[in-house]
């Protein structure tokens, strides 16, 4: 992945697909694990018409100002209506993970790199389509790699869910991150 | 001559000069509910030991708020209208071993504080409320109140008062005060033993004392004493059927039931306990 | 109260929380015990977090009937002792006008959070600097009031012990003016180790060696020592004009001036060792933004953009407090300026006492609004580029 001043994600989908809560695993893994400065922010309800809903993270070395994302690194696209809202606030170059089920419209033009990952279907076979969200965090990993550990991730996924769900959620990542592996080859 | 014995608890001189008498009219039985007030406190202090240091009078707004109002030799604060409740519930959360004492008038408590009456009475919060009830408005000028009876010509109602009043004993009841009682001006003897019994309850203590207000209802206080006398009934011969038009007055209820602060100190102590496991 | 578990307090290190979290883990620092709060949107974090702690560490929570019971319970464990907070969003701070009223009147130190959101009325859940001027004026009478403004998870947690830092200092009520960003936000919030972080506690009549018969309840000093409930002092609180020594018969015009004059002087002339400012690149400017809470992160990044891509000589300034506002400071700062720019999250609030201070220091003072979302820096930029091309 490119390194900028500031590397900008934006994570989006529907109330219930658990975005707000990936995000807050990434600010927890970027700054408590990862010795990174983050900030996590999010936004639902009636914002959220048609079922919008955001989480961003904006990461750095050093201090971070605006809180918001300006123009994403990476957007995660979890609905059509999540991807239709946000991406016109992409980088040149961003990565755009979509789940290629919910998203089937894309934008004609726009240089970004498009990595389709079925995060339903891979949720499903793990076990419960619940953790849709923990397979697209671990698909997003594998793109990240090189800015933060795994074990930084892994330990804020145990801090952030049920500990009843961890080994399915943890098994939910293993699978999202594999699957971007042996799918696509990875940029750094 | 001799002094009032309860004068010991009021502060009769400030730097800036004498604080009494008192602002209420002649005849007012605010007064009267100052001395029966004080009287059970001095009762309480002798008979139980407790410490005259720990007792906090705190009211709110109207003529019996400032029984408050910088004349008591205690611990003390005159608050805002209808919301004494909320600063008693604030200090015993901060030092539980306060033992509070409302001033409270029927507007104060029953009107602007009614919210904080009810939710006072069914959190069971260790205090005792005094509210004095003469039917009105009294500091404002003689307004219709929650508990003017209907009929009543007061400066807002000239015409007559078109509301049914509040039963303010069966009001705190309901919400769940542990001790509730009604007494008058005229009934000495029975409000300080009253008072008393509230301050010893380990919960919310609800004290109704019927009050004279002649200014505003232009009888003299004599007129008034006898009509409290008269228009009271015990609660045994309300409860036989026998009250007619009268008002009920003794303990309408006195449970025994765990206090807000007693609750809260449990889960309190659950919680240190269960850290304390997992050392 | 309970044995004072100060060992749950945050540890020292590096934590990630919300701006909410933050503020609660910052009263508890601080030596706040008693929390009342009623819930509201999007305040009611703050009381969810407390609810958790409180007990924790021996303090007791209440959830009141409404904003209004909740604000009186601060007098009440202030008076018997305790550090006390609330916190609210704007249509409950407007609840809380008269209690903050009485305690400026009886000088009680207490903390009040708002957490702004867009009004009139409901408004929106959303963010919003529209309280700012309610904050200072919303109470009625005179009586001045201490207002911060964070801008960072960091800052819920450094300025709410600020807060009661100085409510315990100036014995007055002290607001944190927040704002819908600056609670929900996640960020690093650094704890110090506890004996590096100043706390300051009321000077009582016992600490000056002043017995309970000489004691006078508002008298000794300009912030007169305060009496807790409960040690034989025999303090009556009372919000009517009043003596140095609390009674209230005898009024007079002299009195009254005395009493509600030094209430008002109390902050005012002390502006200078209340007030915080932040500035940036005020050498040799030419411009000058001037923003506070969380648009200050926002202005800092286009004052940068501004300088670096376009050469503006811009500065910045960041008021950390907003109330006693340090107009002699920002004059001081700002000797001769061509334009102000005051991008504020409302049509224009703090721009008054900025034009107040700088009228006859600049050409222009330009304001930016914004309502109900935070300004981008693209924002703030399009507004300087039509003013300076």
């Amino acid at each position: 992945m490119i390194r900028h001043r500031r590397f900008e994600i934006r994570i989006a989908g529907y109330g219930g697909q658990g975005v707000v809560t990936i995000g807050k695993i990434l600010g927890t893994a970027f700054s408590v694990y990862g010795g990174w400065n983050s900030v996590n922010t999010q936004s639902y309800g009636p914002e959220s018409r048609g079922g919008a809903c955001r989480s961003e993270l904006v990461v750095a070395d050093g201090d971070i100002n605006y809180p918001y994302v300006r123009k994403a690194d990476v957007l995660v696209a979890l609905s059509q209506e999540a991807l239709d809202t946000y991406v016109a606030d992409i980088r040149d170059h961003a990565v755009l993970l979509i789940d290629p089920r919910a998203v089937t419209r894309l934008p004609g033009t726009g240089a970004f790199r498009l990595v389709r990952v079925p995060t339903v279907e891979i949720a499903r076979q793990t076990g419960d389509i619940k953790c849709q969200n923990t397979v697209a965090l671990g698909a997003l990993y594998a793109l990240i790699a090189d800015m933060i550990d795994e074990d930084a991730l892994l330990q804020a996924i145990e801090g952030n869910v049920l500990p009843a769900t961890l080994g399915l959620n943890r098994a939910a990542f293993e699978q999202g991150k594999r699957y971007v592996r042996s799918h696509f080859a990875v940029e750094k | 001559m001799k002094k009032h014995p309860m004068l010991k608890y009021l502060k009769e001189e400030a730097a800036a000069g004498p604080r009494l008498p008192l602002i209420l009219c002649p005849g007012c039985g605010a007064g009267q509910v100052l001395n029966y007030a004080l009287r059970a406190v001095d009762a309480v202090i002798q008979e139980d030991g407790l410490r005259k240091e720990d007792f906090v009078f705190i009211s709110g707004v109207g003529c019996s708020s400032r029984l408050a109002s910088h004349y008591l030799n205690f611990d003390s604060a005159w608050t805002l209208h209808g919301r004494a409740l909320a600063v008693a519930t604030g200090a015993l959360l901060a030092n539980p071993k306060l033992k509070i004492i409302v001033f409270t008038g029927d507007g104060d408590a029953a009107a602007i504080g009614g919210n904080h009456l009810i939710h006072t009475c069914r959190r069971n919060l260790d205090l005792t409320i005094l509210c004095v009830n003469n039917g009105l408005y009294g500091m404002t000028g003689g307004q219709v109140a929650p508990t003017t009876p209907f009929g009543v010509r007061t400066v807002t109602t000239p015409y007559g008062n078109v509301e049914d009043e509040f039963d303010l004993c069966r009001l705190a009841q309901t919400a769940g005060a542990t001790y509730v009682a009604r007494w008058s001006t005229a009934h000495p003897h029975q409000t300080i033993k009253t008072i008393q019994k509230g301050i010893r309850k380990n919960g919310t203590a609800f004290i109704e004392i019927l009050s004279q207000c002649p200014v505003h209802l232009k009888k003299t206080p004599a007129e008034m004493f006898r009509q409290l006398k008269k228009s009271t009934v015990s609660l045994k011969k309300a409860a036989a059927g026998r009250a007619g038009s009268r008002i009920p007055v003794g303990e309408f209820c006195d449970i025994d039931k765990p206090d807000w602060i007693t609750r809260y100190q449990n889960v309190i102590d659950r919680l240190q306990s269960d850290e304390r496991t997992h050392e | 109260m309970s044995p004072d578990r100060s060992t749950d307090l945050l540890k020292p290190g590096v934590h990630y929380l919300q701006g909410a979290q933050a503020c609660a883990e910052g009263a508890l620092m601080a030596g706040c015990r008693v929390y009342a709060g009623y819930p509201i949107t999007p305040a009611t974090e703050i009381m969810e977090h407390a609810a958790h702690r409180l007990p924790r560490v021996g303090g007791r929570f209440i959830q009141m009937e409404d904003e209004i019971s909740s604000a009186s319970v601060l007098l009440g464990a202030s008076w018997a002792g305790a550090k006390a907070m609330t916190a609210t969003s704007s249509p409950g701070f407007s609840l809380m006008q008269e209690v903050i009223s009485f305690a400026i009147m009886t000088e009680t130190p207490l903390v009040i959070v708002d957490v702004q959101r867009p009004g009139p009325g409901q408004g929106y859940i959303s963010t919003s600097q529209e309280d700012v001027m309610q904050a200072r004026w919303g109470h009625h009478g005179e009586g001045s009031i201490i207002a911060l403004s964070p801008a960072s998870a960091q800052d819920m947690f450094d300025f709410t012990i600020e807060a009661f830092n100085l409510a315990e200092r100036w014995r007055t009520p002290v607001l944190v003016m927040a704002e819908e960003t600056v609670a929900h936000m996640r960020e690093r919030v650094v704890v110090p180790p506890a004996d590096a972080i100043p706390i300051v506690n009321r000077t009582t009549p016992q600490d000056l060696g002043i017995p309970p018969q000489s004691y006078l309840p508002y008298g000794h000093a300009q912030v007169p020592p305060m009496a807790v409930w409960g040690q034989g002092y025999n303090i009556n609180h009372v919000s009517l004009v009043h003596h140095a020594d609390g009674n209230v018969t005898r009024y007079n015009p002299a009195v009254h001036l005395e009493n509600v004059g030094r209430i008002h002087r109390k902050i005012e002339d002390n502006v200078d060792a209340i007030a915080r400012l932040e500035t940036r690149g005020l050498d040799g400017c030419r411009h000058v933004l001037i923003c506070y809470g969380s648009v200050s992160r926002t202005g800092i990044e286009a004052v940068r953009e501004a300088r670096e891509q376009r050469g503006i000589p811009i500065g910045f300034i960041r008021l950390n407090t907003l109330w006693p506002f340090p107009e002699r400071r920002l004059r001081d700062l700002v000797p001769e300026v061509d334009a102000v720019f005051v991008p504020e999250m409302n049509l224009g609030m703090m721009i008054h006492p900025v034009t107040e201070a700088l009228r006859d220091r600049c050409r222009r003072v330009v304001p930016i609004p914004s309502l109900g979302s935070l300004h981008s820096p693209g924002a703030i930029l399009a507004r300087i580029y039509e003013e300076i091309p």
